[in-house]
Parts: structure tokens; C-alpha cells; sequence
């Protein structure tokens, strides 16, 4: 009866390791947060576009096709890491890429993408953090992707890398 | 004897040192990040905003509420959460406001439901189960 009682233990034991164990290996990031907005409509908003003259929104605009929408400023490192990863999207035929420049100086906004060249048909002024905040955003860059019915279908929060990048195109060819 | 006297004075002096530091620390260690600015000016809404922040988690320091960091984003949600207020928003209202963005991840304190069911009771199950294992080992070994 006793040697039972001993069992017990080393099998709850080996359980929580194997439990622990399987959270090492598998790959993870326990710091991201899931996006609440996952699957919900694009979040209303209105904002100033850098180039075009005209407001920018959001009901209007993020439909009918899919739109990458990708937060970005000129301060941030990994944004410029990214861009070369947003010029290929911005390449491929039947998606639309829209930045929002947050919390940034337009004149240095312009400069940076007449040098690193300018990925976006659209780059929107987030000047105080405001439409970030509608858009769950807590750290830029971040990487929405909409569907043509304007449900948001991915999040990425950081830099994209080539392992994102894949990620991504098959998300977009789901959604076509 | 005389070496053993001073000894204990020195233990005791650092004993009462070190307690009186603790106790200082205990009403020292309440640091805010609101800036001066930021306050409303109307006391019963800002004590108001500053209960609300105490229950928003900073989502980049994440172990911290919005009402102790020093992150933009803190100060950005302050603001916002001051500026509801202002605007004749229910406490309900800005929480909802903040969940539907953020997800309940924001709210430090995780709320009560089908979700998050195993995370309350949990405890209180191992519990039982370890009084329960103990009561039967005590019995057996009787």
C-alpha cells in the first residue's frame, strides 16, 4: 500500500515535467499576446494620409481585397530590418499594403522611404498613438492582414523575418 | 563577557535598522508614474482614473499597471482612460473599451468566467487533493 502511495507522486512528477518539457521545445513567444481583434471587423477609424490629400477611412477603404496593414516609424529599428519584406508584398499582384506611420515626423517619414524605397499605396499619420490603440497595437512594427470582407485574419507583432514572411503568404493565399 | 554584550548591541541595532528600513520601504515603495500634467483637476474623477489604471496592465512591461510605468503607451492609455472620463464614460465602459482592443490580458486582475474557470479553481482542487492524500497516508500508516 505504501509503495503506492510512493508512485503517485513520481507519476504527478513526470507529468509536470513532460508538461514543462513540451512548452520548452515547441516554439513560442510567451511574452506575445494573442490579438483580441482576430477574426472581428477591422476597427473604425479616420486619419490623415502622407502623400494624398484626401482622409483616409477605414469602412471605406480596408475591403474588396486583401490589405496588409503594417505599423511602422522611422525611429524603429527593426521596421527598416523588415522593409525589404514589405517591398515583396508590395510586389505580388492582388494584395494591397497600407502603413501607418506612428508617432513620427513626416518630413523624416518621407525621406526614409524615398531612400529604402516606399512599399505602401497608402501611408497614414498616426501622429499622437491614437488609431494604434483601436488596433490593440503595443509594440511596432506590427503586421495585420485583412480578408476582402474586412475581418482581420492575422497578426504579427515584431519585425517580419523569412520564417514570418512564408507564414504570411500562405495566410494570403487562405484568404484569396 | 564584555565582547558578548557589544556583540548583541550590534545585533540588536541591526535588527532594529533593518526593520525600521522595511517599514519605510513598506510606505515609501508606492511610486506612480502620473505626471503632474496628466492630473484631472476635478478630484473625484482623477481618483477614479487612478483605480481604473491600477487594474490596466502595461502591455510592455507587462508585469506592471499603466498607473506605475513609465512606457509611452502607459502614458497614452492614462490620458485616454482621463479623457473618457471626462467625456461621461462609465468605469464599465472604459474597461469594455480596453478588453475589446487589448483582450482581457490588460486587465491585471483576470475576470471571473468560462475561460478562466480552471485558473480559479485549480488551486482550491490541488488543495483538496493534498489534504485528501495526506489524511489517507495518516490513516494507512495508523
Amino acid at each position: 500500500m505504501k509503495n503506492k502511495l510512493l508512485i503517485l507522486p513520481s507519476i504527478f512528477f513526470a507529468i509536470i515535467l513532460s508538461i514543462f518539457f513540451y512548452l520548452l521545445i515547441t516554439e513560442r513567444n510567451p511574452s506575445e499576446i494573442p490579438s483580441n481583434l482576430l477574426n472581428k471587423n477591422v476597427p473604425f477609424f479616420e486619419a490623415e494620409s502622407l502623400f494624398k490629400n484626401e482622409k483616409f477611412i477605414s469602412s471605406q477603404e480596408l475591403k474588396n481585397e486583401i490589405i496588409l496593414v503594417n505599423f511602422f516609424a522611422t525611429w524603429c529599428k527593426p521596421c527598416r530590418d523588415e522593409h525589404v519584406y514589405i517591398k515583396r508584398f508590395s510586389n505580388k499582384k492582388g494584395i494591397k499594403v497600407i502603413g501607418i506611420n506612428y508617432k513620427d515626423d513626416s518630413k523624416k517619414t518621407i525621406e526614409w522611404l524615398k531612400n529604402l524605397g516606399n512599399p505602401y499605396s497608402d501611408v497614414l499619420i498616426d501622429k499622437n498613438g491614437r488609431v494604434a490603440i483601436d488596433w490593440g497595437v503595443y509594440g511596432i512594427p506590427e503586421t495585420f492582414i485583412v480578408n476582402p470582407s474586412g475581418i482581420i485574419k492575422y497578426r504579427h507583432v515584431g519585425p517580419i523575418t523569412s520564417k514570418i514572411y512564408k507564414k504570411i503568404n500562405l495566410i494570403i493565399n487562405e484568404n484569396k | 563577557m564584555k565582547i558578548n554584550n557589544t556583540n548583541s548591541l550590534i545585533l540588536t541595532r541591526i535588527l532594529i535598522m533593518s526593520l525600521a528600513f522595511f517599514i519605510i520601504q513598506f510606505f515609501l515603495n508606492v511610486s506612480y508614474a502620473v505626471e503632474p500634467d496628466e492630473i484631472l483637476k476635478n478630484q473625484e474623477y482623477e481618483l477614479r482614473a487612478r483605480n481604473i489604471s491600477g487594474n490596466i496592465r502595461c502591455m510592455i512591461c507587462q508585469n506592471q499597471s499603466i498607473d506605475e510605468s513609465n512606457a509611452p503607451l502607459a502614458k497614452d492609455l492614462r490620458i485616454l482612460i482621463r479623457n473618457k472620463i471626462k467625456e461621461g464614460s462609465n468605469d464599465k465602459e472604459i474597461y469594455k473599451f480596453l478588453t475589446d482592443r487589448y483582450g482581457d490580458f490588460i486587465l491585471l486582475k483576470p475576470p471571473f468566467d468560462l475561460n478562466t474557470l480552471s485558473l480559479w479553481f485549480l488551486p482550491f482542487i490541488f488543495l483538496l487533493l493534498g489534504i485528501y492524500i495526506v489524511l489517507y497516508h495518516n490513516k494507512k500508516s495508523k
